[in-house]
């Protein structure tokens, strides 16, 4: 007999199903006529990925993409794109074979590229679906702005310097717009978190250090998404600095930059242009509203100024005047967040020292509404300015000091960012070991476990608040209804727990009373004189344990009855979640194991 | 006057005197040049040249000073020569300044000259010299310039061989004719001596001439340096010039070939053509430009309003990738101290396996300039880049809601009171695992069998012991006559099943059992025949035995006083004491079956299923699919509409033989088999109890509105009987009358659970 195919198809019969929806890589790949580097590569600038079918018709180790997936890549005109430049390399190689150096060179000069606009427009066709997508890309590019430029792996100069600029026009345009929300040193880096359009994006810096290429990793991949990522990172702020009336790219002071204090030449562009573009705008408005009574001479000139500014402002004088109106609007519409973040640093001034992480502060602070110099060249005020308030300084002593500014550590800029507040000065003075440095990403309340930190920043927090408050007794009432709704639940759930315990007791003496009854019943039973006797000892010195044991069992049984009734889909999930909650008891539980013993060690010392 | 000066450069090479002067020949023979030309080139040439003569006259005089008597000569005839030329050439630069007229004279004279010897020629040009010498105003400069050749020789003994002096003690006359004698001769030793003190010593040289030490100039030293080196002798001589060709070739009379010009001469090169017409081709085509592209700028608006994005892609869904996990605090360069693990923890990191071990672990840096740098930053985000375009991603629903939300809403426990909650009473006295016990319908008395081979009879208010018979084998079943009129007790042990008179009652009651007990021997051993028990009276207990071949369970029907047991299922009448097997296929090892309470219906459970037949009409009422793996008991409620089924993976199934074949809901509350399962007869409840030595108490109201399902709600875990051999509760069952609940246990135990 002749066995049967698994998947059995007669002749002549259509795929149906997922062997007809799904096909492997190898498969497209034919499909595509494309090399797999080539495949990848489209695959990577699409953005197609692999998908799970339900049945794996080829079996699990393939990966399977989907019919309309490898569709779409096939009319994809980069793919005639790629075809073409490989056609045109073949080209020159056959020039330099026959020596027609000259053509070589010719054709050299004017190789095929493509560009990746219409790839970012599909793939995000409104623009908060790319701010929704942007973490990943702002890793990337600030990764490579940290990375030597090396031939063998095929890391240019060029693009390093692209990616520098590219960060650090997205850092200046949330500086400058107060969009940042958190920060966070850790091991890995720094990682940030600002808020651009309601899109929460978070991204990561390497420390300014020297980094390791390491060995077993594919660049081409890295840099074919880095390609993709800086077109799209070069669009996003272009529309960004759109939005805030600046010339896109920014034409940065060339000393300032070659001081490697780009950041800064940044901030100072935006600022000139926004003041500039402001004053250009009311300028022309005045213009406008007097066009009648100017000569002809001077309306030639408001015409032409008009017209320059034409592709900045909308079409009509109305919209310049709207523009102008809508630039004050957009200052008041700032939600809260961005006003608190802006008036943080208000009034402050800091100066940098040497030794400190100065692209990251000089992101920060000013993202915070303070003021920053450092030490060096093209810094705006110097060391010994006196209005300086804070001096950032990340050294063993400090020689010198101003007597009218506090010297503290990095740290204390990053957690007071992250709390909102300023916070007191005395931890982090120069010398001391600063307090633990929290993250700001988890919401201690649902991990369970509160860091002693945490709950102190929180008591500044709220300190903070109450002194803030414009009206005290509206102030108060809010800070103190929720305080107050606490300590009722909590009075409440003391009241419970007694009433619990109570009924408890009264169970206890209840059973007591009804086995004594029932020995009184059947006094000759011999096993209830041996059970009231044992029972009788074990009560002498258990009973408020075997109470707390009775109170375990029956709300272990409750929950085993519960589980009964409910179908086996619920019960899965409910049991999973069951698992998850005790890994997270089990974390909090070593935590709390080790603040007991560091605890008591700290007691032991003193 | 181009000759004399090119005569000058003649005489100041004197070596090559004879080659220059072929040159001047070819150069006179050759046509004359447009003039203006070679004014320029001569305006522009002279300058240097000058110069040049100048220098090498210096250098030729002060060299040769200390040679020999013939280049002396030689060079005083140089000398000379190289000075008239200065003027001359001077001369010259006037000239040409003045205008044409005297240039014409110059070239005639010059191609006049061109067959004159060398020697009238100096002499002209010196002539020239002598008679210029007067207008001259730069002439003194000159002069100052060759100072040195005009120092008066003291020595005027001419160009003799200075040997004839070598014994006179004289070396020659001076102007005056008087003799100059000569000086003494240091001796060796002092010479040395000099040579060793005086660290310039090297630099001087003797003048036999004029018997007298001269000293040498750096430059001259540097001159000889450079003679000996075979280079050009001046410093400043550069002998890489760019050549300028100031011969006018066009002027030449005749040419230097006669041959005929050829005839490629004239016709355009074919290679050369086809070069042109192939860059005529790509310029036409564009592939040449010879206007750089301009940089359009990269990039632009490229969202316009998002109003416009209604476009959608035509194609699938697209699933956005996960964002990467954001940082806890322990990834924080400086987290709280309880966040970073100890040694002891660290090094059992070790021991995990691969996946479990946790990827990162938490250190602390004191401050922030101590931070290193990340090792892995890289490999991170190229891990990260692999996830995104090789990993297929599933849209997956996160759901986030408390867990206690999943529980089901049910009415509180305390309205569905009464129910047993607390065990009441133990009853002790069997020795070995209790399997069976069974209410009587009063319920005054409980029968238990156990498997020490004894059925014994209970008072259940005071937990007494009433009788005992001893079977002998291992006891499987026993069962109440349902009917209290007949305190009957039926008890299955080993292959028997004993039919018992419990001996309770008034004597009225005592005499219809017996009666009822008696049994005819001839009946019995007629059946005996074809059917697979035997009805036999057991004198022992006072009673009726049954002889099977295999048994297994066992029922009592209230109606009909039926028993009825297994392989196959038999009904034995015991008002006929007769025994029938049941008509229908049964499709499986029976396991247990019940009788329906009001109609004559019977429910038999094989492993999987459960088959009602009705008795009377004898037909296949329904096929129930439990979906069970090994069904172990049923139970009917009491209404007939609603049975349970206990299966041995511990789930409990409740049917609605109004609803379907399939069950209505499905409990899975034991962890272990479920042995029984129990209907109360009056209050809405149903026990299963289980080998994990629990009995799980449920309500279970069944509505007499058929448009509501029966609503089942778990109300009490029994606990307190211990497992011996890994069974645990054996037997269940209600009191009739109260919400009480009587477990046996295998710990040899019968408890009692009241509300």
């Amino acid at each position: 007999m002749v066995k049967k195919n698994k998947h059995y198809r007669p002749p002549g019969k259509k795929k149906e199903g997922n062997a007809a929806r799904y096909v492997t890589r190898s498969q497209a790949i034919k499909q595509l006529q494309v090399s797999l580097g080539d495949f990848r590569r489209l695959c990577i600038l699409k953005g197609i990925f692999p998908r799970e079918p339900k049945k794996k018709v080829k079996g699990n180790n393939h990966t399977y993409y989907h019919v309309k997936d490898v569709a779409f890549l096939q009319h994809e005109p980069l793919l005639e794109k790629f075809r073409d430049i490989r056609a045109y390399r073949k080209k020159i190689q056959k020039a330099v074979a026959k020596k027609n150096a000259d053509l070589a060179t010719r054709l050299r000069t004017r190789e095929p590229n493509y560009t990746l606009d219409m790839l970012i427009r599909e793939r995000y066709p409104k623009f908060v679906d790319a701010l929704r997508d942007l973490d990943d890309c702002l890793t990337m590019v600030h990764l490579f702005a940290a990375l030597p430029a090396v031939e063998r792996m095929k890391i240019d100069v060029e693009l390093i310097h692209k990616c520098r600029r590219l960060s650090h026009e997205w850092q200046a345009y949330v500086a400058r717009t107060h969009k940042l929300r958190k920060v966070f040193i850790s091991v890995k880096g720094i990682y940030y978190q600002a808020e651009v359009e309601g899109q929460k994006i978070t991204w990561l810096t390497p420390h300014a250090l020297q980094q390791v290429l390491p060995d077993d990793v594919n660049f081409t991949v890295m840099l074919t998404f880095l390609e993709f990522y800086e077109t799209l990172l070069g669009f996003i702020n272009f529309r960004l600095y759109h939005s805030i009336n600046v010339s896109y790219p920014p034409i940065l002071d060339p000393q300032l930059e070659a001081l490697a204090a780009d950041l800064y030449a940044l901030s100072r562009f935006i600022d000139s242009n926004v003041r500039t573009s402001v004053v250009e705008s009311s300028a022309t408005s005045s213009s406008v509203s007097e066009h009648g009574e100017q000569q002809g001479t001077a309306l030639q000139e408001s015409e032409l100024r008009l017209a320059q500014l034409q592709h900045q402002l909308p079409s009509n004088e109305a919209g310049a005047l709207m523009h102008l109106v809508e630039n004050v609007e957009e200052e008041n519409e700032d939600d809260q967040d961005t006003k608190e973040c802006k008036k943080l640093f208000k009034n402050m001034k800091f100066f940098l020292s040497r030794e400190v992480p100065r692209e990251s502060l000089l992101f920060v602070i000013p993202a915070f509404g303070g003021a920053v110099s450092w030490e060096g060249d093209g810094a705006p005020f110097n060391e010994a300015e006196q209005s300086i308030t804070h001096q950032i300084v990340d050294r063993p002593t400090q020689g010198h000091r101003y007597l009218s500014r506090d010297y503290v550590q990095p740290q204390w800029i990053y957690d007071c960012v992250n709390a909102r507040i300023i916070l007191p000065v005395e931890d982090y003075m120069v010398g001391r070991i600063p307090p633990p440095h929290l993250s700001p990403f988890v919401d201690n309340e649902a991990e369970g476990y509160v860091p002693d930190y945490a709950a102190t920043i929180k008591r500044l927090q709220a300190a903070a608040r109450n002194e803030v408050l414009p009206m005290p007794g509206v102030g108060k009432e809010d800070t103190n209804d929720p305080q107050n709704l606490l300590g009722e639940s909590f009075v409440s759930r003391t009241e419970d727990l007694v009433a619990a315990e109570k009924k408890q007791k009264i169970a206890a003496l209840e059973k007591q009373y009804h086995e004594e009854l029932k020995m009184e019943v059947h006094g000759d039973y011999p096993s209830a004189v041996s059970k009231k006797t044992k029972h009788s000892s074990e009560e002498g010195g258990e009973t408020t344990e075997e109470l707390v044991n009775e109170s375990e069992q029956v709300a272990k049984d409750d929950g085993l009855l519960l589980e009964t009734v409910m179908t086996r889909k619920k019960r899965g999930l409910y049991k999973a979640m069951k698992i998850h909650e005790k890994r997270k008891d089990a974390r909090n539980s070593v935590l709390k194991e080790r603040k007991k013993k560091l605890d008591a060690e700290k007691s032991g010392n003193k | 006057m181009r000759v004399s000066r090119n005569d000058s450069v003649a005489a100041a090479n004197s070596k090559e005197k004879k080659s220059k002067e072929k040159t001047t020949k070819a150069k006179s023979n050759r046509g004359k040049p447009s003039r203006e030309e070679t004014q320029l080139h001569k305006s522009e040439e002279e300058a240097e040249e000058e110069n040049f003569a100048n220098n090498v006259k210096e250098l030729l005089v002060d060299d040769d000073e200390s040679q020999d008597d013939e280049s002396l000569s030689d060079t005083e005839d140089g000398g000379s020569e190289l000075d008239d030329e200065g003027s001359a050439s001077s001369d010259n630069d006037q000239g040409s300044d003045d205008g044409d007229g005297n240039e014409g004279s110059e070239s005639d004279q010059g191609s006049d000259d061109g067959d004159e010897n060398e020697g009238s020629e100096s002499d002209q040009g010196s002539d020239d010299g002598d008679e210029n010498e007067g207008s001259e105003p730069d002439r003194g400069a000159e002069e100052s310039d060759s100072s040195e050749d005009e120092v008066p020789q003291r020595n005027t003994v001419g160009d003799v061989p200075l040997e004839w002096y070598k014994d006179e003690k004289h070396i020659g006359y001076d102007i005056a004719g008087k003799k100059i004698t000569k000086k003494d001769r240091q001796d060796k030793l002092a010479s040395y001596l000099d040579n060793v003190d005086d660290s310039k010593n090297w630099l001087k040289i003797f003048d036999e001439y004029d018997d007298e030490e001269v000293e040498v100039t750096k430059e001259e030293a540097n001159l000889i340096r450079n003679l000996l080196k075979g280079k050009a002798p001046h410093a400043e001589f550069d002998p890489y010039a760019p050549y300028v060709d100031w011969f006018k070739w066009d002027d030449a009379k005749h040419p230097l070939s006669n041959a005929p010009e050829p005839k490629r001469r004239f016709i355009p090169s074919k290679s050369e053509h086809k070069l042109v017409v192939k860059y005529a081709r790509a310029i036409r085509k564009g592939l040449i430009k010879f206007d750089k592209q301009k940089e359009e700028p990269r990039f632009y608006m490229l969202w316009g309003d998002d109003s416009s994005s209604s476009e959608k892609t035509g194609h699938l869904s697209y699933i956005p990738a996960p964002k990467s996990k954001l940082p806890g605090h322990e990834e924080s360069y400086n987290p709280s101290l309880e966040y970073i693990p100890t040694q002891e923890e660290i090094n059992s990191y070790q021991l995990m396996d691969e996946e479990d071990r946790p990827q990162f672990i938490p250190k602390r840096f004191e401050s922030l300039r101590s931070i290193p740098a990340y090792e892995n930053a890289v490999k991170e985000s190229f891990e990260r880049c692999l996830d995104l375009y090789l990993c297929p991603r599933v849209r997956k629903k996160r759901i986030n809601i408390d867990p206690e939300s999943l529980k089901p809403k049910l009415p509180s426990r305390k309205d569905l009171r009464p129910y047993p909650v607390t065990c009441y009473l133990e009853y002790k006295g069997h020795k070995g695992a209790v399997v069976s016990i069974s209410t009587e319908a009063s319920g005054q008395w409980i029968a238990s069998g156990s498997t020490d081979g004894t059925v014994r009879i209970w008072e259940v208010q005071t937990g007494r012991c009433l009788k005992i018979w001893e079977i002998g084998e291992a006891v499987h079943y026993v069962s109440w006559n349902p009917l209290h009129e007949l305190p009957i007790v039926a008890v299955a042990a080993g292959r028997d099943v004993f039919l018992l008179n419990t001996g309770l009652g008034n004597e009225e009651v005592q005499g219809k059992v017996k009666e009822l007990l008696h049994l005819d021997m001839p009946a019995a051993s007629d059946d005996s025949g074809n059917v697979a028990s035997s009805w036999s009276q057991d004198n022992q207990h006072g009673g009726i035995k049954l002889k099977h071949f295999k048994l297994r369970t066992l029922t009592i029907c209230a109606l009909t006083n039926w028993l009825r047991e297994s392989k196959a299922i038999l009904i034995h009448q015991l008002s006929k004491k007769v025994t029938q097997r049941l008509p229908f296929k049964l499709h499986g090892l029976p396991v247990s079956s019940v009788f329906h309470p009001t109609r004559s219906i019977i429910f038999a459970a094989t492993k999987k299923h459960v088959r009602v037949y009705d008795l009377v009409k004898q037909k296949l009422i329904k096929k129930l699919e439990t979906g069970l793996r090994e069904v172990s008991s049923i139970a009917v409620h009491p209404a007939g509409d609603n049975i349970i089924v206990g299966s041995k993976e511990g789930k409990l199934c409740w049917f609605d033989m109004d609803l379907s074949s399939k069950a209505y809901k499905i409990l899975r509350c034991h962890p272990k088999d479920i042995t029984n399962v129990a209907f109360h007869r009056s209050y809405p409840l149903f026990a299963s109890c289980s080998d994990d030595s629990t009995a799980y108490v449920f309500h279970g109201m069944v509505y007499s509105d058929l448009n509501e399902n029966p609503l089942i709600v778990p109300l009490q875990i029994l606990r307190g009987h211990a497992s011996s051999n890994g069974r645990g509760v054996m037997d269940c069952k209600f009191h009739p009358r109260q919400p009480w609940l009587f477990t046996a246990g295998a710990d040899s135990l019968i408890k009692l659970y009241c509300h």
